[in-house]
């Protein structure tokens, strides 16, 4: 689980030149490790297809180095460009499926381009059709399929020659939440069983969260942040990650609750509005109620939000702290030794 | 009258059909090689692409009855003979393949860059995408735009009549023209019409069979 897989160092993209110049990746440098699904977000226009593609020289940086399982791509060629191309299978946004051909057919393609002999070709064929649940649709054509069964075929062909690493090119991006789902648990199942690093990029959020381990985000061209998905989600560093996480956590405090002032509390019901955020096991022990009798204090609950990051709750809640100043911050230094994050948003008394 | 209108069709039939496998042996790999040495194409080399698109153009832009001419000691030195339906099948060969090529290069440039991109990255090499994933996915393409060079063939096989190169035209303008034999005139215009409608049917619904996008 700790030996790298893929290693990307100061690669560099540039297309275009004199005005047109567009630099789609600035010096960069990453490391993937074998058996991890690595996620790369970043909006349209960010680099993060380029960076993907470039992984198996579908495009050719500039400058920099890729290392898949120690072998340098970036100078293979021809035959040896060929054969490292085998052990990396793509998955893409519009599937990519040749529509002359059945699903049982696609899935044999890459066998036929790899010459497996026909007789262990059959065999390999079925064995990923029944893989992805499509035996039934072994003769069908791609236009006869909805969009989650072509990627099914996707998948499948691209793990027809037991490749190492898997490459998913917006493999969700044309599929509804709820397919998107569906292939996600694909995913990570054939990640589990086969070991199989995974490396997907994605301008959803949903995606990272449901299936990554790690994630890094890029922006310009550059990747400005990356490490572990729970980390991202506890603490996004970047301007670029807190935008993606808004749409999928409610971070912003929702303008109701900003514009809740109070006139004239009297002393002894004065608080504060307090966003408590919080990650992991912590979600699992009452401390708001103990918080609540020791030391006096009246809580109302504005709003709330409980998610989960690859099984670990997440979540955060804004609440009216209320009982006096004095028995306020005691409540509040409480709920920080506990180890929860504590944001002020407001003074407010009722 | 009957005997003759028979041989002249058999005669079209054969110089269209020989045409049309000559030119389609020679254009197809013609119009593969267009496009693939195209920019940002599978085996991009711009000069030999630059080089095919003018030597093509060329020989698009000669009017068929000058080609069918201008080339007669090209086609004696060949075949033997300038005249007669294999004097004739030469020039329209000559003619049929630059449109041929042409006809490819359209069908394969259909073809949706991301199949051929997927083949790329399973490692596929140029012949396998050319074999299976080129021809394969522009069939439809291919089969339309046979069936247009056909149709055009036995307008220009029409044409070679000119230069005594038998069959339905040459009857129509000697006999239907020449001897005033309007009968004649009406049943070789009747039999042309219905070869190109049939043709074209054939080929509109053959290409919709194999159509599975």
């Amino acid at each position: 689980m700790s030996s790298t897989m893929i290693e990307l160092e100061k690669v560099t993209k540039i297309y275009g030149q004199g005005e047109k110049r567009v630099v789609a990746l600035a010096d960069v440098s990453l490391k993937i490790q074998k058996g991890e699904i690595f996620g790369i977000i970043g909006l349209s226009g960010a680099g993060k297809s380029t960076l993907i593609r470039c992984i198996n020289k579908l495009e050719e940086p500039q400058s920099g180095i890729i290392r898949l399982a120690g072998q340098e791509i970036t100078t293979l060629k021809g035959k040896e460009l060929r054969a490292a191309r085998r052990k990396i299978g793509m998955i893409f946004q519009h599937f990519n499926l040749l529509s002359s051909r059945t699903v049982y057919r696609n899935i044999a393609f890459p066998l036929e381009i790899a010459r497996v002999k026909p007789k262990e070709r059959e065999e390999r064929v079925n064995a990923l059709m029944e893989l992805v649940g499509l035996t039934e649709k072994r003769n069908a054509y791609p236009s006869e399929l909805s969009g989650g069964q072509k990627q099914r075929v996707g998948i499948a062909r691209a793990l027809a020659n037991n490749p190492e690493v898997l490459l998913c090119d917006e493999a969700t991006s044309a599929l509804d939440p709820e397919t998107t789902k569906s292939i996600l648990r694909l995913l990570q199942d054939v990640n589990r069983r086969f070991g199989l690093t995974i490396v997907l990029i994605t301008h959803q959020m949903e995606v990272i969260k449901e299936i990554c381990d790690t994630v890094a985000v890029i922006d310009e061209g550059r990747i400005v942040e990356q490490g572990p998905v729970v980390d991202l989600f506890a603490r996004p560093r970047s301007v670029a990650a807190r935008r993606f996480m808004q749409g999928v956590l409610h971070t912003e405090i929702p303008p109701e609750i900003q514009e809740r002032v109070f006139a004239d509390p009297s002393p002894d019901r004065r608080g504060k509005t307090v966003r408590i955020s919080f990650i992991g096991e912590v979600a699992g022990r009452p401390i708001i109620s103990s918080m609540i009798r020791q030391y006096h204090v009246d809580v109302n609950i504005l709003y709330a939000n409980l998610d989960f990051i690859k099984n670990n709750p997440f979540g955060s809640i804004i609440v009216e702290v209320t009982g006096g100043d004095a028995n306020v911050e005691a409540a509040l230094d409480f709920l920080k030794t506990q180890g929860l994050k504590l944001e002020v948003l407001a003074e407010c008394g009722a | 009258m009957w005997s003759l209108i028979l041989d002249a069709t058999i005669e079209t039939v054969y110089m269209v059909g020989v045409a049309l496998v000559l030119s389609a042996l020679f254009g197809i790999p013609l119009g593969i090689l267009l496009v693939i040495t195209g920019p940002r194409h599978i085996k991009p080399m711009p000069f030999l692409h630059r080089v095919l698109s003018v030597v093509i153009n060329v020989g698009r832009s000669l009017p068929f009855i000058i080609l069918l001419v201008a080339i007669i000691p090209f086609t004696r030195w060949l075949v033997g003979t300038s005249i007669g339906t294999t004097g004739a099948i030469v020039p329209l060969t000559v003619s049929a393949i630059p449109f041929m090529a042409r006809v490819v290069e359209s069908a394969l440039l259909e073809v949706d860059w991301g199949v051929i991109e997927a083949a790329q990255a399973m490692g596929a090499t140029t012949g396998q995408i050319i074999a299976k994933v080129l021809i394969p996915e522009a069939v439809p393409g291919l089969v339309l735009g046979l069936t247009m060079v056909a149709v055009s063939l036995i307008s220009y096989s029409a044409m070679a009549g000119a230069v005594g190169g038998g069959g339905l035209g040459d009857l129509a303008i000697r006999y239907g023209y020449q001897r005033f034999r309007g009968d004649i005139m009406f049943i070789t215009v009747l039999i042309l019409v219905v070869m190109v409608q049939s043709l074209q049917s054939l080929g509109g619904w053959l290409a919709a069979r194999l159509n599975h996008r």
